[in-house]
């Protein structure tokens, strides 16, 4: 495993895209992590004298509000900075709970086959035959508003990927000599699925991991945008993007602002999800 | 085949640039052609404002009640029996679908008011049977019987006094239909087509209309009043308003419906632009449903008005363009007491009433934000937000919900809600239309009391005032009433906005309603 994990270092660092990816996800994840330190506010806090101010740096600015301030006059950098916690945190939520369900699914219906298989995979196109952000939007609808209950929908609607995954990855590796070897020392169903064939299926699993982050953290916000995701004073990007809408005329940054954290962490997501998959399959680097 | 209509069309639209035309970019789809069906400004303007009219008006601009189709009347000493002398010689609309052979008379007037009225009437059941607005203003009950003394006379008698009926009869809803025509469809069993092929009095005449997108109207050339110098009137329908704003800009329309507070600054800079303002009549409020605990404590609402920092939503929420509102009536409306004194902010105030109420840990409690823009609250769920973090400050977490805007309202008025915020815009500019339908116990039934708040003192009050005609008695009460409901609180009041109207600068004669609708009859285009 350890092997695997410098090997792959190796192969990233020739990507230059990939780590520009990683660098601003350090950058980022360092941000949410020490938000309460970082933000010059609290995000919620209403400064009812500066309404609508602009960045310090255009004119009519004023100090202390970095970023300029949002229609109630509450802090656009402090709101930012929250705002990249709830979205890491989502996309790491939504990765998780897809994550797991997905790979558990994808295992079984690959190596028993059959009518598990068939069962599974049925689900699977049910879901992925519906447009995501719309089961999505159904889903919310039913539970209800809410960051929690968006991030379950977003993880129901990433589960099928994570099952075609694996599950084609799975029925190759079962074929495979080693599978027979541990079948021959009488080793459980559950030792071989888990234990020794799913290490076998981690590269592919890792890319769609992080390409997962950044679809988790774009459908969440366009749900918060819907108006069906974080609830107010939360702050959060696809919310503020969606409540400065009436003002992109008069005050512009209002909804640039959110708009580029959204941008530049999901690419960089996606860089790495790249960079991932050209470091873990030769394959495909060759085609390119 | 679709795309020689595509073609047909746009070549008739660009034919049209050379007549005076004038678009206007209105924000949503008429819920019928008849305006006795329907309540929303959205509707009204494309009914009553440019098809019909009433046998009273009122003058443009005010809410002064003026001769319309009855050029004048009498009332007799019981205020009782109203009798309408009619205006001769007016002409129904000559459209494609019906060309009238006689003028406007008395029956056209029993055949509209009964048409609501009588539920035996032949066309009571058509599209549907509900006058929401009629059976609203309690105009079935109040009206005892309508009767044609000659050709052009009417006489109305009425069941009680109602010092607003005349007012009533000002309201989009009271409009007069042709009784030929609908004789004339009845023949033809088509009776549903009065509401969706309209004939009317009024300055402009319906030619077509496709849901959501667009409303022909052409001149009337047999209108019987003043008008401005329209040919084609078109209602382009655009439901976002910075589709609007842009469309404005670029002259594709010349006159929109409700601007974007946000735009309005921009809007100003425009040379090629006009924004005329007005106070509106209208009153954005939180209501606290007085049912639930623990807004049944009296403590605990006058509280929440203490808590209420109402000054920071005038800058925040309506971008300076309001005033705040101590009474349920705004001061353009005569009868306003302008004595009341209101709740100042003060969370100390808030925190001892509370602490008094024996809830000097706050609470937890639910608040409902207004799904839709409208004037007298452009953002409800940006108020919410303030009011939240007002709140918060005195102990009382606030979760704030919504729904769509016709859930929103079913479910106020079964007063589902903690509280709410709602708002009022005035249909006749009378006090009873404010301090009765919102707060008066008969409306709780209704629905439009959200609050559920009955008090016999303040009830009596207006009562009383609804069933005299003498306007400094009803002064005097409607004085009172508002005095009862400050100290009662069952409603925060919050602010009285602004209208604004934007068009583009070769618009002349176009006034302010303060009932809000759009009237384009005496526009013209330079």
């Amino acid at each position: 495993m350890k092997i695997f994990f410098s090997e792959l270092y190796f192969e990233l660092k020739k990507n230059r895209g990939a780590m520009i990816g990683v660098v601003v996800i350090i950058i980022s994840v360092f941000i949410a992590l020490f938000a309460p330190l970082i933000a010059p506010h609290n995000p919620t806090e209403i400064f009812a004298d500066a309404l609508r101010l602009p960045p310090v740096f255009v004119q009519g600015g004023r100090a202390g509000y970095f970023f300029g301030t949002d229609d109630i006059g509450r802090d656009l950098l402090s709101r930012l900075i929250y705002g990249s916690r709830i979205s890491l945190a989502v996309g790491f939520s939504v990765v998780i709970i897809a994550l797991i369900s997905g790979t558990f699914l994808g295992v079984i219906a690959g190596f028993y086959g059959g009518f598990t298989d068939r069962i599974i995979m049925r689900l699977t196109d049910l879901i992925m035959s519906l447009p995501s952000i719309l089961f999505a939007i159904v889903i919310v609808a039913v539970l209800g508003p809410g960051i929690t209950n968006a991030i379950i929908a977003v993880s129901v609607v990433a589960v099928p990927n994570f099952i075609r995954i694996i599950r084609a990855q799975v029925m190759v590796e079962k074929n495979r000599q080693y599978v027979f070897a541990a079948k021959l020392f009488g080793a459980s169903s559950f030792r071989i699925m888990f234990i020794e064939i799913l290490p076998n299926c981690m590269a592919p699993l890792i890319v769609q991991a992080s390409l997962g982050f950044s679809d988790g953290i774009l459908n969440v916000a366009a749900l918060g945008f819907l108006g069906l995701g974080a609830q107010a004073p939360m702050s959060e990007w696809g919310t503020m993007l969606s409540d400065a809408r009436s003002f992109i005329e008069s005050s512009p940054w209002m909804v640039t602002l959110p708009g580029i954290c959204i941008l530049v962490t999901v690419l960089s997501f996606n860089l790495l999800g790249d960079g991932l998959r050209d470091a873990l399959d030769p394959r495909l680097k060759k085609q390119n | 085949m679709k795309t020689i209509l595509i073609i047909l069309f746009i070549a008739q639209f660009q034919n049209q640039a050379f007549a005076k035309n004038f678009v206007y970019c209105s924000e949503g789809s008429p819920s019928s052609f008849n305006a006795q069906l329907v309540t929303d400004g959205t509707s009204v303007n494309a009914t009553a404002a440019t098809l019909y009219n009433n046998l009273v008006g009122f003058e443009e601009g005010t809410t002064k009640i003026i001769p319309s189709l009855a050029s004048s009347w009498e009332i007799s000493k019981d205020k009782l029996v109203y009798t309408f002398n009619l205006r001769k010689g007016v002409k129904f609309h000559t459209t494609k679908y019906f060309a009238p052979t006689r003028d406007f008379n008395a029956t056209d007037v029993v055949f509209s008011i009964d048409r609501m009225r009588v539920k035996t009437h032949p066309f009571h059941d058509v599209s549907g049977g509900k006058y929401e607005y009629f059976d609203g203003m309690e105009m079935g009950k109040t009206i005892k019987e309508v009767k044609i003394l000659d050709p052009y006379k009417v006489q109305i008698t009425l069941s009680n006094q109602d010092a607003t009926f005349l007012a009533n009869m000002a309201m989009s809803f009271m409009n007069i239909l042709s009784e030929e025509y609908g004789s004339k469809l009845a023949g033809a069993n088509k009776k549903s087509d009065i509401d969706n092929f309209p004939v009317g009095t009024g300055a402009f005449l319906f030619q077509s209309y496709a849901k959501d997108s667009v409303i022909k109207y052409s001149n009337n050339p047999q209108f019987w009043g003043k008008h401005g110098n329209i040919d084609k009137l078109i209602f382009a329908i655009t439901p976002d308003a910075n589709v609007r704003h842009q469309k404005l800009k670029t002259n594709e329309c010349q006159f929109v419906n409700e601007p974007s507070p946000s735009d309005i600054a921009e809007m100003k800079k425009n040379p090629a632009l006009k924004v005329m303002q007005d106070a509106g009549l209208n009153v954005g409020y939180l209501s606290m449903n007085v049912t639930k605990k623990p807004f049944d404590n009296l403590l605990v609402r006058q509280a929440i008005n203490h808590a209420l920092n109402k000054k920071s939503y005038i800058d925040a929420i309506y971008l300076g363009n309001a005033v705040v509102a101590k009474n349920p009536i705004p001061p353009t409306i005569w009868s306003y007491n302008d004595s009341v004194k209101d709740y100042e902010y003060s969370v100390e105030k808030a925190k001892a009433l509370l602490a008094k109420a024996g809830l000097a840990n706050g609470f937890e409690t639910e608040m409902w934000t207004l799904p839709v823009s409208r004037p007298y609250n452009p953002n409800g769920k940006k108020m919410g937000e303030l009011m939240q973090a007002d709140l918060a400050k005195v102990g009382i977490k606030v979760k704030l919900l919504s729904f769509d805007w016709p859930t929103y309202l079913k479910k106020a008025s079964q007063g589902e809600h903690q509280m709410l915020q709602m708002g009022w815009t005035g249909d006749n500019g009378d006090p009873d239309n404010f301090l009765n339908t919102l707060l008066g116990c008969g409306s709780i039934a209704s629905g439009s009391n959200y609050s559920k708040w009955c008090d016999q003192k303040f009830n009596k009050d207006v009562v009383d005032a609804k069933t005299t005609t003498d306007v400094k008695k009803r002064t005097a009460l409607y004085k009172d009433a508002q005095k009862i409901f400050k100290e009662q609180a069952p409603w925060a009041t919050i602010a009285h906005s602004t209208v604004f109207k934007a068009m583009a600068k070769n618009v002349k004669g176009y006034k302010i309603d303060p009932l809000g609708h759009d009237n384009f009859t005496n526009v013209s285009v330079e």
